[in-house]
């Protein structure tokens, strides 16, 4: 790992480098003000950063800082030692850790130590995905090696997830020192036959968490379940085992991890690593059309910015925002770069849904050099080893602070320069941010958010933990009263009460109906029926009609598919291969009913509470490659959609409305702008992804003539996003304001109140109306509320 | 937020969302006096183990024999036992085991509630002792009686219980921090002979289906296996120990006739392969002796499951049969032998794989010790026909290659008449060969 300044290679990656973004930013490329109305709004430098080292503790095993010296770390970095005295005195830790800077040895270094002392010792690691602990296993086996031959104390490291074959568990159990491993083979393989784990779990004594961020939304409301049920395991194995995390920047790494494990945590933030100089640019793609503020189309200007850094022989990374485009600009890049088929494949794409071996060979060729660029999802986010390269390029605002940080590090040596480009969409999020990019760079990272309370999670997660244990009657599992849960899983006869406890009486294994990633577990395949019938891919239960809806083209590496059948009941969709000119998108009516109203207030009235979703994709529109046109549309008939969850909705009471001096048409108009302006502000304000929250307009046109914008949470019961939206009313209204107010387009664009199409003509100023008279009430309301009284 | 009574209906609605928020009727949820048990199956409380014991006198029926015969057949079946289980210490008493479980998919929330053990006493009679798990505190005085009572048996029998009933008592005892007994005596686990020596792989090789097959015996109203757990949950909601009388009946017919299928199963194997009736009974039993290294008598076996075959036999089990012999030939160094059964295959006709496989032995064998290349040569050609695996291809190419050369090689005058151009030790060459084809 020691740098090496001057190498040929680098100053003339440098070199390169520097070229490419004078293409971008012509003249000086140091830091500058920015610019929110020309193309590059924004070119900040991140200056080069020193090491800052400490010594190792000196209660570390002597035989571990010998091992550490023999692989030429002769000391820390600060923010290592600091963690690893943390952890070394039990305390729980999270490192907040910048890509790159040892984060690893945080972990694996107490755990060695504790091994090296009392070889008994048993640790947990838990990364988000298989393969980011496929990965760490070769690391951690070559420094447990090196242990071996220095100390001769035999340190066991396995991984156990889905693939471990059936007859290597055996061993793994029995012999494991440290077993590597994520959460949903703990939730489904490990704790339900903890009596076989048995060695394992009394002698745990550290729990890694890596990519703690990761465990946020559905997932980390699952997760900290599934520690619920581990730390009870624990109990009756009498362990106790320390909490030790890392997580990328958010604002909240403390408190997520202190959530999860329901434990106090120490907060290692400061890094002591390296870093080279890096650059960072926003380019809002120019306006093509002034009046209807259309934008030139963000993926071509992807396209462009991604073919200065590739042609000048920089490996770059591109990140899209969905499937669908990512296949696009792989379609575009290819276009581009590679010679006819049969040549090498220089550009490649990576996106959730691609078989693993696929994967593993597009990872390998970015390590080895033989890819020259990716095009991918946020599925190359997290820390799989794909090497350091030289750019990274974002088709989009990722979404959030913290994402967009992660990808931007994907791009970076320790000691050469490199450089990350933001490509604003015209989603008003993006839009947002590209034109405030004091928002991105100064504002403090977001909040993760779970709800491990979410009664249809917990339920879920109580029938596992009644199964792997009896419960005692003062137990207690959450914050709801477990209790009661286990009165009613009495009723239906899932556990029975003798006693004081709660046996389990059911034959069947509860943790392999439940799955922590989605609502269910259940997925469609892709059937491509071209030549001899063979699986090309999945998709999630609940975007497979947008998906794969009969008709529809389905894109895997430029290779296009139409739909030819969906078997709705066999969960498979038949494609077959054809050559056509334009993709397609769904199109998705949803309608919501109120169940139960947890709080209203305002005169202009903002709630919270439960509501009924109901969904359906209608039909699809089809979209011309390159220049976007749409071409044609038709129309579907696939089954509904339900979801029980909660809402957070704003009523557009008549006395809002009859000040204004406009006709009904426009009114709704304007309600309509307003309602997709406000969504847009609401995931900014969420930290969440564009998935996690639904919109949905009921309008009355009868007596009382109100507007109802309701935004959901797109998760059955709700994942806690409505209250936290409910209490960041105020917020929320201005922030929209802003965003309606400050653009530049004259009746509304897909940077505000939507495209001109999607709205009349006089969305924009209807909206600014509406949002002026709500604030207005606001004010009143502030007058009036007394505080306190009103929150739940 | 939200009161009991809200909360109360909002988990009933996730728990069971078709059922609506109506609980069901809820059942008396008390333990089961054991004066009901006591009436209902007949058994006694030793401790907080609730104990059924029957017994089946020698001369009761069991389809065309007695209780008693089964037991006469069991009564010294060392040999056999250390046959079938591979351990020189297995022997009476035989010890047959079966549970019944609350579930067939393992882990933590799976346990016995009923523990069948069932033995032959010095007077032939068929006893069983079956343990009745009454609440779920009570397991471990369970698996400690269940333990007690193995004191004196010799070895385990069971049906499928390597893969099924011992993992799972195994687990039940970690989850209560005890040793596992079981793995302390030898466990024949018939499963797997009797589905080489009469599993039919279209019906599969169930014991009832055994019973039914072998021994000519009916059950009458027995219980269907899969509805026990629903049976025993309701017995522990109501309390109504009868719900369990047909359970109990269950495994103990279970275990009688395991019992019996063990008892012919000896008989088969000290018989030898003359006593087999069928080409897959003879084929079965020389896979048996094979697999403990008992050569000789794996040939007879082979050679009598080929010379029933003459009567008639599936296509794949002839194929089977002769590939079998062949290999045991070639084992006692019978090439020729071999190379026949080799040759009686490939004029059966068989699918691609077993082709394959004869021809390449043939190949060997014609060029290695016949000497006879250009028969060699048909036969590596002919082998490359049934559509191979790329690598093994290249295996086959090679040999060509290299019979072609000696053809060369031996078609012009040989410069050393005296010595064969082509060097064979015996035993290497056959070694390197055999490996290549189990690959």
């Amino acid at each position: 790992m020691l740098p090496a300044p001057g190498s040929r290679q680098l100053s003339t990656k440098d070199g390169a480098l520097d070229a490419a973004l004078e293409r971008l930013v012509p003249g000086r490329r140091v830091e500058r003000t920015d610019t929110p109305d020309l193309r590059v709004t924004a070119v900040r430098r991140l200056p080069a950063a020193a090491a800052s080292y400490a010594p190792f503790p000196e209660r570390l095993d002597e035989r571990l800082c010998r091992v550490l010296t023999s692989r030429r770390i002769p000391q820390l970095y600060t923010h290592q030692r600091e963690a690893i005295e943390h952890a070394l005195a039990r305390r729980h830790v999270v490192v907040i850790t910048p890509t790159a800077s040892g984060k690893t040895l945080c972990y694996n270094a107490p755990i060695l130590d504790t091994v090296l002392k009392d070889p008994s010792s048993r640790a947990l690691y838990l990364f988000p995905t298989k393969a980011l602990a496929q990965d760490q296993l070769a690391e951690l086996q070559s420094l447990c090696e090196i242990v071996a031959e220095t100390s001769h104390e035999q340190i066991g490291v396995f991984t156990y997830d889905g693939d471990t074959p059936q007859d290597a568990r055996r061993t793994i159990r029995a012999r494991a020192h440290l077993v590597l491993s994520n959460p949903d083979m703990l939730h489904a393989g490990i704790l339900p036959h903890h009596p076989r784990w048995a060695k394992l779990l009394e002698n745990l004594r550290y729990v890694v968490i890596d990519e703690l961020h990761a465990y946020r939304g559905v997932f980390g409301s699952h997760v900290c379940n599934v520690l619920r049920r581990l730390r009870r395991i624990c109990r009756h194995y009498g362990s106790d085992p320390t909490f030790i995390c890392s997580s990328a920047t958010i604002a909240n790494a403390r408190e997520l991890a202190e959530r999860l494990t329901e434990r106090p945590f120490e907060l290692v933030e400061t890094s002591g690593a390296p870093r080279g100089e890096k650059f960072f640019v926003f380019v809002n793609p120019p306006v093509v059309n002034q009046q209807l503020g259309i934008r030139r189309s963000y993926l071509a200007e992807t396209r462009r910015v991604a073919s200065e850094f590739i042609a000048r022989n920089l490996q770059a990374i591109v990140f899209t925002q969905s499937r669908l485009t990512t296949e696009i600009l792989t379609t575009y890049l290819k276009d581009d770069f590679e010679g006819g088929p049969g040549t090498p494949e220089t550009i490649r794409g990576y996106r959730g849904g691609y078989l693993p071996n696929r994967r593993r060979d597009v990872e390998r060729g970015l390590r080895e050099g033989t890819v020259r660029a990716v095009v991918s999802t946020n599925a190359l986010e997290l820390g799989i080893d794909i090497g350091a390269l030289d750019v990274c390029v974002m088709a989009g605002y990722p979404g959030t602070i913290a994402a967009t940080w992660q990808r931007a590090g994907r791009a970076g040596r320790r000691s050469a320069r490199s450089a990350a480009v933001m490509v604003a969409s015209s989603a008003p999020l993006d839009q947002f941010v590209v034109r405030n990019p004091s928002y991105f760079f100064d504002a403090s990272p977001e909040r993760a958010l779970i709800d491990p309370d979410n009664l249809h999670i917990l339920v879920d997660h109580v029938k596992c933990a009644a199964f792997e244990l009896p419960f005692g009657a003062a137990e207690t599992f959450g914050r709801p009263d477990v209790q009661e849960i286990l009165r009613i899983l009495e009723e239906q006869g899932t556990v029975h009460a003798t006693g004081d406890t709660y046996t389990w009486t059911s034959e069947s294994y509860p943790a392999d109906a439940i799955s922590l990633r989605s609502i269910s577990s259940d997925n469609f395949v892709v059937v491509d029926s071209t030549g001899e019938p063979r699986v090309i891919g999945e998709t999630d239960f609940t975007s497979g009609p947008a998906t794969l809806h009969p008709k529809a083209i389905y894109i895997v590496e430029g290779r296009l598919y139409q739909v030819e059948r969906l078997d709705f009941e066999g969960r498979k969709a038949f494609v077959r291969e054809i050559d056509c000119d334009y993709y397609t998108t769904a199109i998705t009516y949803s309608r919501v009913t109120v169940l139960d109203t947890f709080a209203r207030e305002g005169g202009a009235p903002r709630a919270h509470g439960e509501v009924h979703v109901v969904s359906r994709v209608v039909g699809f529109k089809k979209i011309k490659f390159y220049t976007n046109e749409n071409v044609g549309s038709g129309e579907l008939d696939l089954p509904e959609q339900q979801m029980h969850t909660t809402a957070y909705w704003l009523e557009l009471t008549e006395s809002t409305m009859q000040g204004l001096p406009y006709a009904s048409d426009d009114r709704r108009d304007g309600v309509v702008g307003l309602a997709f302006a406000l969504c847009q502000v609401a995931q900014l304000l969420l930290m969440c992804d564009r998935h996690d929250i639904g919109l949905s307009i009921d309008s009355d046109e009868g007596a009382h003539r109100m507007h109802t914008i309701f935004i959901y949470d797109n998760y059955p019961g709700g994942i806690g996003f409505s209250e936290p939206l409910f209490r960041m009313h105020g917020e929320l209204l201005e922030r929209t304001h802003q965003l309606i107010a400050d653009c530049e387009c004259e009746s509304g664009c897909p940077g505000c109140v939507g495209p001109v199409g999607y709205t009349g003509p006089l969305a924009k100023t209807v909206a600014l109306r509406i949002l002026g008279v709500l604030l207005e009430q606001l004010v009143g309301d502030g007058l009036q509320a007394v505080p306190g009284l009103q929150s739940t | 937020m939200i009161d009991a009574g809200k909360l109360r209906d909002r988990l009933r609605e996730i728990v069971s969302p078709n059922r609506g928020a109506q609980p069901r009727a809820a059942a008396s949820v008390e333990a089961a006096p054991p004066s009901s048990l006591e009436a209902a199956l007949g058994g006694a409380w030793r401790g907080s183990t609730f104990i059924i014991e029957r017994e089946s006198s020698a001369d009761v029926r069991y389809g065309e024999q007695t209780v008693g015969d089964i037991a006469e057949g069991l009564r010294c079946a060392v040999q056999e036992a250390v046959l079938l289980t591979g351990r020189a210490d297995a022997a009476p008493q035989f010890l047959f085991f079966d549970l019944e479980t609350t579930g067939l998919n393992g882990g933590a929330g799976t346990y016995a509630f009923l523990v069948g053990s069932a033995w032959f006493d010095n007077q032939g009679a068929f006893r069983t002792r079956q343990y009745l798990l009454c609440r779920g505190g009570d397991e471990v005085a369970l698996l400690a009686a269940v333990e007690s009572g193995l004191a004196e048996s010799g070895t385990l029998v069971t049906f499928n219980g390597k893969s099924f009933d011992a993992p799972l008592l195994e687990t039940r005892c970690l989850f209560h921090r005890r040793d596992w007994f079981g793995s302390r005596l030898p466990h024949l686990d018939v499963l797997h002979p009797a589905r080489q020596l009469w599993g039919d792989p279209s019906t599969g090789c169930s014991l009832t289906q055994l019973e039914r097959q072998l021994l000519g015996v009916r059950r009458a109203g027995d219980l269907p296996g899969f509805e026990a757990p629903a049976r025993y949950f309701q017995f522990i909601r109501s309390g109504d120990a009868s719900l369990l009388a047909a359970v109990v009946e269950h495994n103990r017919a279970d275990m009688l006739a395991l019992a019996a299928v063990t008892a012919r199963l000896f008989a088969l194997v000290r018989r030898g392969p003359c006593a087999a009736l069928t080409p897959r009974e003879a084929l079965g039993l020389g896979r048996l002796y094979a697999r403990t290294g008992r050569h000789d008598e794996a040939l007879a076996a082979f050679e009598r499951a080929v010379a029933l075959m003459d009567g008639g036999a599936p296509a794949f089990l002839a194929a089977e049969a002769l590939r079998a012999l062949a290999l045991a030939y070639r084992r006692l160094r019978r090439y020729d032998a071999a190379a026949a059964c080799w040759q009686r295959l490939l004029n059966r006709g068989c699918d691609g794989a077993a082709r394959r496989e004869a021809c390449e032995a043939l190949a060997i064998h014609h060029e290695h010790r016949v000497r006879d290349l250009a028969a060699a040569r048909t036969f590596a050609l002919r082998s490359l026909e049934s559509a191979p695996r790329e690598r093994w291809e290249d295996a086959v190419r090679h040999r060509l290659a290299r019979i072609e050369r000696k053809q060369g090689a031996v078609s012009a005058p040989p410069l050393f008449p005296s010595s064969p151009s082509w060097p064979s030790p015996p035993s290497s060459g056959l070694q390197r060969s055999g490996r290549r084809i189990s690959s």
